[in-house]
C-alpha cells in the first residue's frame, strides 16, 4: 500500500522536481522567484487543449502548447529585464506573482472556470514492481527529471554558455561590457522554462485534478522543493521535488489525511525554511 | 500647532466622509448600495494589507485567508448558538484574526522577501483547501448570521460599515504618523537600521502582522453580516493575489487608496459585467496594472499624498546656528574598552586580538585600507556580531552577550557606511523615532540646525544622500549616548559642507557629552578631528596613538599607500 503511494506520487514529484529546478536555475541566474512557473505551463497546456477542440491533431496541439508557453514566459521576462532591470529581487519577483494572477484569469476568461479532460499524451504502464504498476507517464517524468537537472548541471559546469550565465547573475554590468549579450541570455533562460514546464505540465495534467488555479498553484510544492535546495543547489531540487511528491502519494494512501495533504507543502516549506535560515538574525545588506 | 492642524483636518475629513456616507445610503438604488457594502468591507481588509506590504515592506499573499478566519468565526459563532451577537462576534473576529495573523508573522521574524511570499501563498492554499473541504460552518445547516437590529436594511448596514471603515481610517492614520508607523517603515528599509536606533524588529514585524490580520478578520466578518453567510468561493487564492496586486498599485496604508481599492475591486468587474464581458476580465485588469506598478514604482496613494504635500506651504527655514546653548556632561567612567577581540569568518581571521579603548569625551579614529575589518570591528561592538572572542567593556558592563537594541538604548550607538535613512518618513518622524523622543522637539530643532541639515516637516524622500548621512547623525545624538560609533560619516560631503561638518563634529563630545569612534577614508578629516587614531590592516592593530604620530608612521603609510618603508 505504503509502496504504491509511493511509486505513484513519483509522476507529481518528477513535476515539482522539474519546476524546483527551473526556479532554481532562475534564482540564481536571473535573480528573480518566478511565481508564474507553473500558470505559465497551465496556460500552454490549456491553449494546446483548444487547438485539440478546434480539431487540431495530437502533435500539432502538442507544439503549439509548447510554444505559447515559451511565448509568454518570454514575454514576463521580457518586462523584468525591461523595467525591472535594476529592481530587487521582491520586486522582480512581485511582478511574477502579477503574471500569475494575470494567466489565471486570462484561462478563466479564454477556457472557462471548469476543470477540463486532457488529452492524454504518454498512455500505458511501463512495468511492474510487485503488485505496483509503473505507468508510462511516471517514468517519462521521472526520467525527464533526472535528464533536466542533469543537463542544466552540465551546462552551467562545462560549456562557455554555462560560464557566461553564471557570470551575468553575478555581475551583469561588467558581463555586458565584457560583450556579452545579457538580455538575449536572459531571454532564452525565460523562455526554455516556459517551453520545459509546459511541455511537462501537460504530459501530467490528464492524470491531474486539472483545473487551472489547482495547476498554477502546482508551484507551492515546488517552490518548497526549491526552497530545500536553497534555490542554489539543482541535485537538491530534484531530491526535494521527487521526495514531496512520494510523500504526498504516501498520505494519499492512508485515510484521514486529508487536510494534512493541503497543508503538507506549508509545513515543510516552513521547518526547512527556519533550519536553513536559523543563522540569519539580519538581513542580507550591512 | 501643527498637530493640532493635522487632528483638525482628519476630523473634518471624517465629518465629510460620513455625510458622503449618509448620502450615498439615500441616494444609491438598492442594487449599488449592496455593491457599495462589498467595496467597504474590502477597504477594510486592503487597509490591513497596505500596514503590513505597503508599510512594513513584506509580501503578504493570504489576505483573504485571514479575511475568511474572520469569516469563519462569525459564521462558527452563529452556528453554534454563542452568547451575544453579531456586533460582538465581529469584534471577536477581529481579535482572532489579529492573533492568527501574529501567528503567519512568526516565521517573518527570520525569514523575508520572497521567501515570506512562499509561505503566505502556502497558507493561502492550504486554507483554501480545507475551506471547500469542511464549509464555511452553518452552510450545511442553512443557519443565516442575522444583522443586528439597528442595521437590518442594507441602507442601515453600509452605515455600519462606513462608520467601521472611518473609524479604522482613523486609527491607522494616527498609527502611520506615530511611531508604531515609523516604525514599520523603517523595518521595511532596514532592519539593521532599525536595531541600532533601539527598537525591537520582531515586535515591529509581529504588531504589522496582527494589525493586518485584525483588519482583515474584520472586513470578512463583514462580508458575512452582508450576505448572511460565506462561502469558499469569495476567499480563494485569486482573490489574495488579487488584494496584493491592489495594494501595490494603491499603498493601500493610505485610507483614501484603499477606499479606492475597495471601489475598484467591486466596480471594475462590475463595469465588464455590464458591458456583457466576463467579470474575470477585472482580475486581468488587476494583474497588468499591478505589474504597470511596479514596473514603473508609483503607486495611486502615493500620487495623492504627493500632490496633498505639494499644496503644503513649508516652514520657511530659520538661519543656521552654529551652537548649541547647552551643554550635557561628560561621563566620567571609561566609555569603551575592548580587549583581545577577533572575529572569524570560516578560516578568515578578520579581526585579530585588537585592543582599543574610547575614553570619556575623547574622539578617537579608526583607521585602514578597504577590507582591513573596521565594519566588522563596529559590528561586533554594537551587537551585530556575537560569534566573536574576547572581552567588550562598555563603562563596567560586559557587552559581548547583549542584544543590538538593548546596546542602543544603553547610549551605545552606531551610524552605517550605506543610507540607511528611509525616504518614506519626514526628518522629523524619522529623528523621533530613532532618538526614541529623547530630545524635545526644540531641542531637535537645534542639532538639526547644528549640522545645517533640513527641518523637521521636510520629506527625506527629497533630501540627497550625503545629507541624509548628516541626518542619521543628528538623529543619533538627538538619543543621548555615551558614544556614537561613525562609519564613513563623511562620504558624499564635499568641499564647504564637508569643512563645515568637521568644524561641528569636533565640537560634540564637549557640547553633547557624547565620545566618537570615527572610521573615516578621508585623512584630512580624521586630522582635523580625532585626537587619537588607531590604525587596523588585515585585522591587526598597526598602530595607535596620537593623531600625527600614527598619520606619520611608516607602516600605516605603507598599508595605506602600498609603498615600501
Amino acid at each position: 500500500m505504503l509502496l504504491q503511494g509511493a511509486l505513484s506520487g513519483l509522476a507529481l514529484g518528477g513535476v515539482y522536481a522539474i519546476m524546483a529546478v527551473s526556479l532554481v536555475l532562475m534564482a540564481r541566474l536571473i535573480r528573480v522567484i518566478n511565481f508564474a512557473v507553473a500558470a505559465v505551463g497551465m496556460f500552454g497546456a490549456y491553449a494546446a487543449q483548444a487547438v485539440v477542440q478546434v480539431g487540431g491533431g495530437g502533435i500539432t496541439a502538442l507544439i503549439c502548447g509548447a510554444l505559447i508557453g515559451a511565448v509568454i514566459s518570454l514575454l514576463i521576462g521580457l518586462i523584468i529585464t525591461t523595467w525591472l532591470a535594476e529592481a530587487d529581487v521582491g520586486a522582480r519577483s512581485a511582478t511574477t506573482v502579477g503574471a500569475l494572477l494575470l494567466l489565471l484569469s486570462l484561462s478563466f476568461v479564454l477556457f472557462g472556470t471548469a476543470p477540463m479532460a486532457f488529452r492524454p499524451i504518454v498512455t500505458g504502464s511501463a512495468f511492474t514492481i510487485g503488485s505496483v504498476v509503473i505507468s508510462n507517464i511516471t517514468l517519462t517524468l521521472l526520467v525527464s527529471a533526472l535528464l533536466i537537472a542533469a543537463a542544466a548541471k552540465a551546462v552551467l559546469t562545462f560549456t562557455m554558455i554555462g560560464t557566461q550565465l553564471r557570470a551575468i547573475s553575478d555581475r551583469p554590468i561588467t558581463a555586458e561590457l565584457l560583450g556579452l549579450n545579457v538580455a538575449a541570455l536572459t531571454l532564452s533562460v525565460w523562455a526554455l522554462s516556459g517551453l520545459i514546464v509546459t511541455l511537462v505540465i501537460m504530459v501530467v495534467a490528464p492524470v491531474q485534478t486539472s483545473d487551472a488555479s489547482s495547476l498554477a498553484l502546482l508551484v507551492i510544492p515546488a517552490t518548497a522543493a526549491a526552497l530545500f535546495a536553497q534555490f542554489q543547489r539543482l541535485d537538491l531540487a530534484l531530491i526535494g521535488g521527487l521526495g514531496l511528491g512520494t510523500m504526498q502519494g504516501i498520505l494519499a494512501q492512508m485515510s484521514g489525511t486529508q487536510v494534512l495533504r493541503d497543508w503538507l507543502p506549508l509545513l515543510l516549506i516552513l521547518c526547512l525554511l527556519l533550519w536553513a535560515q536559523r543563522r540569519e538574525t539580519w538581513d542580507e545588506a550591512r | 500647532m501643527k498637530r493640532v492642524n493635522g487632528a483638525a483636518w482628519v476630523g473634518g475629513i471624517a465629518v465629510l466622509a460620513s455625510v458622503c456616507g449618509i448620502l450615498a445610503s439615500m441616494i444609491l438604488p438598492s442594487y449599488y448600495l449592496y455593491l457599495s457594502i462589498t467595496a467597504i468591507s474590502v477597504a477594510v481588509i486592503l487597509l490591513g494589507l497596505g500596514l503590513v506590504s505597503g508599510a512594513a515592506g513584506m509580501i503578504v499573499l493570504c489576505q483573504m485567508s485571514l479575511a475568511a478566519v474572520g469569516a469563519w468565526v462569525v459564521t462558527w459563532l452563529n452556528a453554534s448558538d454563542a452568547p451575544g451577537s453579531y456586533l460582538i462576534w465581529l469584534l471577536l473576529a477581529t481579535l482572532v484574526s489579529a492573533l492568527v495573523g501574529g501567528i503567519i508573522g512568526g516565521p517573518a521574524l527570520r525569514l523575508r522577501g520572497v521567501n515570506l511570499a512562499v509561505i503566505t501563498l502556502g497558507f493561502a492554499a492550504a486554507v483554501s483547501g480545507t475551506l471547500v473541504k469542511f464549509q464555511f460552518p452553518g452552510t450545511m445547516t442553512g443557519q443565516r448570521v442575522a444583522r443586528p437590529d439597528l442595521f437590518v436594511s442594507d441602507q442601515g448596514f453600509f452605515l455600519l460599515c462606513c462608520g467601521i471603515f472611518i473609524l479604522c481610517a482613523i486609527v491607522t492614520h494616527f498609527v502611520l504618523r506615530g511611531r508604531l508607523g515609523s516604525g514599520w517603515h523603517m523595518v521595511a528599509f532596514s532592519e539593521r537600521a532599525t536595531a541600532a536606533s533601539g527598537h525591537n524588529v520582531a515586535w515591529l514585524k509581529l504588531t504589522a502582522f496582527a494589525v493586518s490580520g485584525g483588519l482583515a478578520g474584520l472586513g470578512g466578518g463583514l462580508m458575512v453580516g452582508q450576505v448572511g453567510a460565506a462561502y469558499p468561493g469569495s476567499f480563494g487564492v485569486v482573490q489574495s493575489l488579487a488584494l496584493y496586486l491592489l495594494c501595490l498599485i494603491l499603498a493601500a496604508q493610505y485610507f483614501e487608496a484603499a477606499l479606492i481599492g475597495g471601489i475598484m475591486w467591486v466596480f471594475i468587474p462590475e463595469l465588464f459585467k455590464q458591458a456583457g464581458i466576463p467579470q474575470d476580465w477585472g482580475l486581468i485588469v488587476f494583474g497588468i496594472m499591478g505589474i504597470q506598478a511596479l514596473a514603473s514604482g508609483t503607486t495611486i496613494g502615493g500620487g495623492l499624498r504627493g500632490l496633498w504635500h505639494r499644496a503644503e506651504v513649508p516652514n520657511a527655514d530659520s538661519a543656521p546656528i552654529h551652537d548649541v546653548d547647552w551643554i550635557r556632561p561628560i561621563a566620567t567612567s571609561g566609555v569603551l574598552d575592548v580587549s583581545g577581540l577577533s572575529v572569524s569568518f570560516g578560516a578568515l581571521k578578520v579581526l585579530n586580538d585588537v585592543n582599543l579603548t574610547v575614553n570619556p569625551g575623547e574622539i578617537v579614529g579608526l583607521i585602514g585600507p578597504n577590507g582591513a575589518g573596521k565594519s566588522t570591528l563596529i559590528d561586533a561592538l554594537t551587537g551585530f556580531n556575537p560569534r566573536h572572542e574576547g572581552v567588550l567593556k562598555f563603562g563596567n558592563h560586559h557587552i559581548s552577550a547583549i542584544s543590538v537594541p538593548r546596546l542602543a538604548q544603553a547610549g551605545l550607538r552606531r551610524t552605517f557606511q550605506q543610507d540607511r535613512v528611509p525616504g518614506a518618513l519626514t526628518v522629523g518622524q524619522y529623528v523621533d523615532l530613532v532618538s526614541n523622543n529623547a530630545s524635545a522637539t526644540d531641542e531637535v530643532a537645534r542639532v538639526l540646525a547644528f549640522f545645517d541639515a533640513p527641518r523637521r516637516n521636510h520629506p527625506i524622500s527629497g533630501i540627497d544622500v550625503g545629507t541624509r548621512r548628516l541626518l542619521e547623525i543628528v538623529a543619533h545624538l538627538c538619543a543621548r549616548p555615551q558614544i556614537l560609533l561613525l562609519d564613513e560619516p563623511a562620504a558624499g560631503l564635499t568641499g564647504d559642507v564637508r569643512a563645515r561638518f568637521a568644524r561641528q563634529l569636533r565640537k560634540v563630545p564637549a557640547t553633547f557629552g557624547t565620545s566618537i569612534l570615527l572610521i573615516e577614508h578621508d585623512l584630512n578629516l580624521v586630522r582635523d578631528v580625532c585626537d587619537r587614531i588607531y590604525a587596523i590592516d588585515f585585522g591587526h592593530v598597526i598602530a595607535s596613538g596620537p593623531t600625527q604620530e600614527v598619520l606619520g608612521n611608516a607602516s600605516v603609510r605603507a598599508a595605506y599607500m602600498g609603498a615600501v618603508a
